[in-house]
């Protein structure tokens, strides 16, 4: 809700670009957010040069005026979201470098970090197995 | 187009297959709000006295509030209202989950369904589209198997459905409704109201935005108290142990753990159902309801004994010890398992509870024996006996079916042991004794809108107020009032609570925001209904809003004429000193602190009714009019009464 909120100034799930996948019987959430990956494939789709990387920040995002609303984006990705109003893509843009679902996260399943930071953690957890274990 | 609110009521009739929308207006949406005060409105007008709780004339009413599917903090829930089939008068019960904010998606602030069906149907709710679908295939299915079948029917498990369990097929009179699975809609048997229209199940998906007056400012205000309730204590708490957390001082601090049905106050190994031992060693995970910072709703795991490899939604404290230590359980893998099977069967535990108590008292005393239980040898604290037992109760089977009227009914119809009955005008009490939960609390279960039940107004400033320094001073005048068990100020804090829970049900937000935690000030919630619906509002005139749904609520029981006479605790708690523990000794001063709180909240302490002169200052004036033959006829009751008792 912070997501829709913050970028269309509604509430509405169907306009997050954050969504939740979710397991009631076994009240299991999956988030599904777009992973800023280096090579995108929304992008890769877009014959109009709508979606564009921010060469500075990483993250793709879309350019709403020059969207036709082909949705040749949606096919390639299921992280894309498509406005029912509008009738134009979007998808997550980092806020700009402060994602507002990771702001309002309440258990840290959400967390906003650069790459390195990412990856030393995980190490430190592989690494806490050993040196810990051995400790005990 | 409309902010906060969508405007519209979806009016389903059963007996007719109709379904039409109408408008809610805007001079009746800031009257009454949204959900609760919605729900207490059209009940009150559309659901008159005479009206049988089991009958299509009944009606079930599913409300949410300006604030519901918004960003606002922990503003998911949902109000369930129906006339109960379990007391007699008024019922609601309100339930988490995702399921309203659906609703509010859909386009709907609330739905009214009406009549009966002629055979077992379900409700589709997709957006515009609404379809009443047979559900003969989902007749007899638990709830978890109901919620299976239907996503796959559906072709959708991107959908909420709140349903019942074969409990409410059956009436058991304290049926609840559940959506998502494990969020339960559970008191006041609004889930036998659902069995009797023969609906199982509403389905809704719904696609559209809330949209709020004053985007900017409803997110700042949202950012602004989401930065508060991460810091506050009780979230934390709430969030790291659940409400289970109230078990060690419930037990070894305040001496209100409710052990063989309010017997006792205080078990020397209450420690194995700790908010610890559970996190530590049963907690599969953590759940939150729809946009809800808290989280204190649980996953459990059973990892050991003839119960392991079960996974449930839950439990949560008023459901664990009322399947637990009420009936005899202290061992988790077993209060663990009732609570996954009352769930799943469509129970309230809490009543579940409440009827097999009475029943094992009056075994212990000797008031049923053998001849009257089927053969039932009914031992506190036998699990195996326990398991077979709330079956019995779901499906209505030999001594079963009796103890599905409620321990109230069951009492009358067995003609013994009403005492053990622990419940006010027919409603089970939850698992809180104000003989060491407080005096607050007391009168809330002596006077409430359901009967025996914590959430008339929850008042967590005698228990937890004190961690907010000068907030109880500054809302009673006095820091006195944050001893749980002094007399002072306590009918003027149950009315605030009350009033500003009234509010927090209407809007919609989690009463665990403003009633337990108190991150969340009326202030805030009149910042966030602004942003929200441009409603110009202050504080005071919001908690009048809260005060006008009480009364009204309050006069549903006087029509029915209840008043007075019907406002007692049980008498365990009034009458029977705590025999142990840290409050031995104690009673509920009753008879001190109930017409105190008729005089703070303007009702007549000759017979409990609402004076006209503040039902009119309320915006009641239709309601003062009603009132009036009935309060007559109520002093009559009353003679007859006083006569009878001269006589004897």
């Amino acid at each position: 809700m912070a997501c829709s909120l913050y970028h269309e100034g509604e509430c509405s799930p169907v306009l997050s670009r954050m969504r939740v996948v979710k397991y009631e019987a076994l009240g299991r959430n999956f988030p599904s957010v777009c992973s800023q990956c280096s090579k995108p494939q929304c992008l890769a789709a877009c014959d109009q040069g709508a979606i564009r990387l921010n060469e500075s920040t990483g993250a793709v995002s879309v350019e709403e005026s020059l969207c036709t609303g082909c949705r040749s984006c949606l096919v390639a990705c299921p992280a894309m979201g498509f406005h029912p109003v509008k009738k134009v893509a979007f998808k997550c843009d980092l806020c700009g470098g402060d994602p507002q679902c990771a702001r309002f996260c309440p258990s840290g399943a959400l967390t906003f970090r650069s790459v390195d930071e990412f990856l030393m953690e995980r190490r430190r957890e592989m690494a806490d197995k050993v040196i810990l274990t051995a400790q005990e | 187009m409309v902010d906060g609110w969508t405007g519209r009521r979806l009016r389903v009739d059963l007996s007719k297959s109709t379904v039409k929308v109408e408008e809610i207006e805007k001079a009746y949406r800031e009257k009454w709000l949204g959900g609760r005060g919605f729900n207490s409105e059209l009940l009150y007008r559309e659901v008159g006295p005479d009206v049988d709780p089991l009958s299509p004339e009944n009606k079930l009413i599913f409300g949410v509030g300006p604030l519901t599917g918004t960003f606002a903090p922990s503003s998911g829930r949902t109000t369930v209202t129906a006339k109960s089939p379990l007391g007699g008068g008024f019922g609601d019960s309100n339930m988490g989950g995702h399921w309203g904010p659906e609703l509010k998606f859909a386009g709907y602030d609330q739905l009214v369904v009406e009549g009966k069906a002629s055979k077992p149907v379900y409700l589709w709710i997709d957006d515009e589209h609404v379809e009443i679908r047979d559900a003969g295939h989902l007749w007899g299915r638990t709830v978890p198997e109901a919620d299976a079948i239907l996503k796959e029917e559906l072709g959708s498990k991107e959908i909420h459905i709140a349903l019942i369990g074969p409990a409410g097929e059956n009436l058991v009179r304290y049926a609840c409704i559940l959506n998502d699975v494990y969020r339960a809609a559970a008191r006041t048997g609004i889930g036998a109201v659902m069995g009797s229209k023969n609906l199982k199940a509403v389905a809704v998906r719904g696609t559209g935005p809330v949209t709020v007056s004053h985007p900017d400012e409803f997110y700042q205000v949202c950012a602004d108290i989401r930065e508060r309730m991460k810091r506050d204590l009780m979230v934390q708490m709430l969030y790291d142990q659940g409400t289970w957390l109230l078990t060690m001082p419930a037990n070894y601090e305040q001496g209100w753990f409710c052990w063989h049905n309010f017997q006792k106050g205080f078990h020397p190994d209450a420690s194995k159902l700790s908010g610890e031992n559970h996190r530590d060693n049963f907690l599969s995970h953590r759940e939150g309801c729809f946009a809800c910072p808290i989280s204190c709703g649980r996953f459990s795991k059973i990892k050991e004994g003839k119960y392991a490899g079960e996974i449930t939604g839950g439990p949560e404290y008023e459901t664990l010890t009322a399947v637990g230590p009420r009936i005899g359980l202290l061992d988790m893998d077993e209060v663990v398992h009732n609570n996954k099977l009352v769930n799943e069967l469509g129970l309230d535990s809490c009543s579940c509870g409440g009827a097999i108590a009475w029943a094992m008292e009056c075994w212990e005393k000797g008031l049923l024996t053998r001849e009257d239980t089927d053969g039932l040898i009914l031992n506190w604290g036998d699990q195996t006996l326990i398991d077979r037992l709330i079956r019995m109760i779901a499906f209505r089977e030999g001594f079963g079916n009796i103890l599905a009227e409620g321990s109230s009914r069951a009492a009358e119809l067995m003609n013994r042991g009403a005492d053990f009955s622990i419940s006010v005008k027919g409603h089970d009490m939850s698992q809180d004794d104000p003989r060491g939960l407080g005096f607050a609390f007391g009168i809330g279960f002596a006077t409430g809108r359901r009967g025996g039940d914590h959430l008339q107004g929850l008042p967590c400033l005698e228990l937890t107020g004190g961690f907010y320094p000068g907030l109880v001073e500054k809302i009673l005048g006095t820091r006195e009032a944050e001893d749980r068990l002094s007399p002072v100020k306590k009918p003027e804090m149950e009315k605030y609570s009350e009033d500003l829970k009234a509010v927090g049900d209407s809007l919609t937000q989690c009463t665990f925001t403003h009633n337990w935690s108190f991150a969340v000030q009326p202030e805030d919630m009149v910042r966030l209904l602004s942003a929200a619906t441009g409603m110009d509002i202050s504080a005071d005139d919001l908690l009048r809003i809260g005060g006008r749904i009480v009364h009204l609520e309050r006069a549903y029981w006087n029509r029915l004429l209840v008043g007075c006479m019907e406002d007692h605790c049980p008498k365990r708690f009034t009458q029977e000193p705590m025999p142990d523990g840290p409050n031995k000794g104690m009673v509920f001063p009753e008879a001190d602190l109930i017409p105190r709180y008729y005089d703070v909240r303007g009702w007549d302490r000759m017979t409990g009714f609402p004076l006209p002169d503040v039902l009119i200052e309320y915006g009641l004036e239709n309601v003062a009019r009603d009132l009036e033959p009935c309060r007559e006829e109520y002093q009559k009751k009353m003679q007859m009464e006083v006569q009878m008792a001269e006589k004897l």
